[in-house]
């Protein structure tokens, strides 16, 4: 089965053996860092999200989702970045991990609902600087609501991978 | 002054939550049982968790081990227990009947205990 056959050749590929014979803490700083990135991208998107639904309407958007964007995306990048050494470790081991599966395909979504958002003309204008129309905050607004939503899921699909 | 009491008894009760609560063993019994067999796969210090393969009258069981900095400094490393070795285990079995994996707290091969999770004996 190519699924099986991609789960052993990643845990024997060199980043999985390095991930195995590199001392015992080697796991437990990259998870650190893992936790550390899904941080980052959660306090920012739910400042950014939370404007975008309506709160703090007296911070100009344009100034809070230029920050919250590049600290979102750090996060998001250490995230995947160390969680690819972590599934590498024992990849096999999470053949039948439904949660952690479901977690990748909410992580998908997500990303999805950035690149959507941020190909929108509501989304330009207020990287501009410009006033939106309602229509423009009400499609900003639905992408907050998708944003929370899916980060929130795939977060508790990920925390609820590790008690399967 | 009732909200300073509330914040101190959940403080208190977070303080005092036992460590067991994590990972909570929730699908694995309550009782400690033991297994002897033939080690299949020696331990492997990696992952979340340390882990080795103990095989019981023709049945492999998954041994789930404490986290590897726990589990090495109990004394057990990867090359402590040969293959083949004959090893006593004791642990918290899971709780599915065709499900052989044990959360494992002592480990025994030749008269050298390791006890992973001594507070959990």
């Amino acid at each position: 089965m190519v699924f099986h056959d991609f789960l052993q050749w990643l845990e024997g590929s060199p980043l999985g053996h390095a991930m195995r014979s590199s001392g015992v803490w080697t796991y437990a700083i990259v998870n650190l860092f893992h936790i550390v990135g899904i941080a980052l991208l959660f306090g920012a998107i739910m400042l950014l999200d939370l404007r975008l639904l309506g709160a703090w309407r007296s911070v100009p958007l344009a100034s809070l989702s230029r920050p919250a964007v590049t600290v979102a995306g750090a996060g998001v990048t250490l995230a995947v970045l160390t969680g690819i050494p972590m599934f590498a470790t024992k990849a096999t081991d999470y053949a039948d991990n439904t949660f952690l599966f479901l977690k990748f395909a909410l992580v998908g979504l997500a990303l999805l609902n950035v690149l959507a958002l941020h190909r929108s003309p509501a989304w330009r204008a207020q990287a501009a600087g410009q006033a939106l129309s309602v229509i423009q905050e009400r499609r900003l607004a639905l992408a907050a609501g998708c944003s929370l939503v899916l980060w929130f899921s795939a977060i508790t699909c990920g925390r609820l991978a590790g008690y399967w | 002054m009732t909200v300073r009491m509330l914040l101190l008894a959940a403080l208190f009760a977070a303080a005092t939550t036992p460590v067991l609560a994590h990972h909570g063993w929730g699908g694995n019994e309550e009782k400690i049982t033991e297994l002897t067999g033939t080690v299949v796969k020696p331990v492997s210090l990696a992952g979340p968790h340390a882990t080795m393969q103990v095989k019981v009258a023709n049945v492999v069981w998954d041994i789930t081990l404490a986290p590897p900095p726990r589990t090495s400094a109990a004394g057990l490393r990867e090359n402590s227990i040969p293959m083949g070795a004959t090893v006593t285990v004791r642990g918290n079995r899971s709780l599915e009947a065709d499900h052989h994996e044990m959360k494992v707290v002592l480990v025994v091969h030749n008269g050298k205990r390791y006890a992973v999770y001594p507070d959990r004996l």
